[in-house]
């Protein structure tokens, strides 16, 4: 299992944490940095997560160009295989927590193609559904 | 073959689809449930739900079990799904080749349920559920209780002991 730290402004991530330990039950599996709740520096904890992550480790922050996310750029910008995932969602840390291949930056970029958000349409009637058939199933 | 049978009030879901599929490496999900065959709403987000590469069938119970006796499926893991105790017992009395039932989430989605029993955080059954899942944990398949591969299995017997 990759090494993961999650970091935002405020309980982004530790809310994402939850909703991880419903869904695989592995929350206590990641590193969470809940930012500016309170006046402390969370430095440390960046730090503290780059010194003792096994590689490739990555880490996921809320949004491109943000403080936090300028931050771990700042501590993890002499380091070697640490990748960098920023606008995180659910989607791509579920993908990176469960996968089992090596992760590389190809594969990492694979996951996150799959891992957009997206605008559904929702089809008007059976016609716009493809009908499945016992056949296709089992081909 | 059936690489497992889970009841999940939720039928397809994050759960399932990420976590369950990958760990029982199933490429084929069948969801045996009477309302989910009848209703193209409910079809379409449990598409909507099936990762993909993973191939998926939605059919009412009998029409599922024909599907998982079909020779064709022999060879083929196929994990299936209902969403309520009584469709498991029906399809594991008429289904021969299943590795193990899963009685996973039960009961958070029934609006009457005042004389409900509370088996576990997310088994809650109704006395005609409870009828169904002592039968269920008389036959000779493995009958269990987790929620995510994480959790350990916890065998239905013992739940059904404590509750008594």
């Amino acid at each position: 299992m990759t090494d993961i730290l999650i970091a935002s402004h405020g309980h982004f991530a530790s809310g994402l944490q939850s909703s991880l330990e419903i869904l695989t039950g592995m929350g206590n599996k990641v590193k969470v940095i809940d930012a500016y709740v309170d006046d402390s520096d969370y430095t440390p904890q960046i730090e503290e997560f780059i010194k003792s992550a096994k590689r490739p480790a990555v880490i996921f922050t809320d949004l491109k160009g943000g403080s936090v996310n300028q931050k771990v750029m700042l501590e993890a910008a002499d380091q070697k295989d640490i990748f960098i995932v920023t606008q995180m969602n659910l989607a791509i840390i579920m993908s990176v927590l469960l996968d089992s291949e090596p992760l590389t930056k190809e594969h990492l970029q694979d996951l996150i193609v799959q891992s957009q958000v997206e605008l559904l349409e929702i089809p008007q009637s059976q016609q716009d559904q493809e009908k499945e058939t016992v056949n296709d199933f089992f081909e | 073959m059936i690489a497992q049978l889970r009841v999940d009030d939720r039928l397809i879901h994050g759960q399932v689809a990420l976590v369950w599929t990958k760990e029982l490496n199933t490429p084929g999900i069948v969801v045996a449930n009477d309302n989910a065959a009848n209703n193209e709403m409910v079809q379409m987000t449990l598409k909507m739900a099936t990762p993909t590469g993973k191939k998926l069938l939605i059919r009412n119970v009998d029409d599922a079990i024909k599907v998982f006796n079909n020779p064709k499926g022999a060879n083929m893991r196929i994990f299936a799904l209902t969403n309520n105790v009584q469709d498991a017992l029906k399809i594991a009395e008429n289904v021969k080749d299943i590795e193990g039932i899963n009685v996973a989430n039960v009961g958070r989605f029934t609006k009457d349920a005042d004389d409900a029993i509370q088996l576990s955080s997310t088994l809650m059954m109704t006395p005609d559920e409870l009828a169904a899942l002592k039968k269920l944990a008389t036959l000779d398949i493995p009958v269990f209780h987790q929620i995510v591969p994480n959790n350990a299995k916890t065998p239905i017997s013992s739940l059904l002991k404590d509750a008594k």
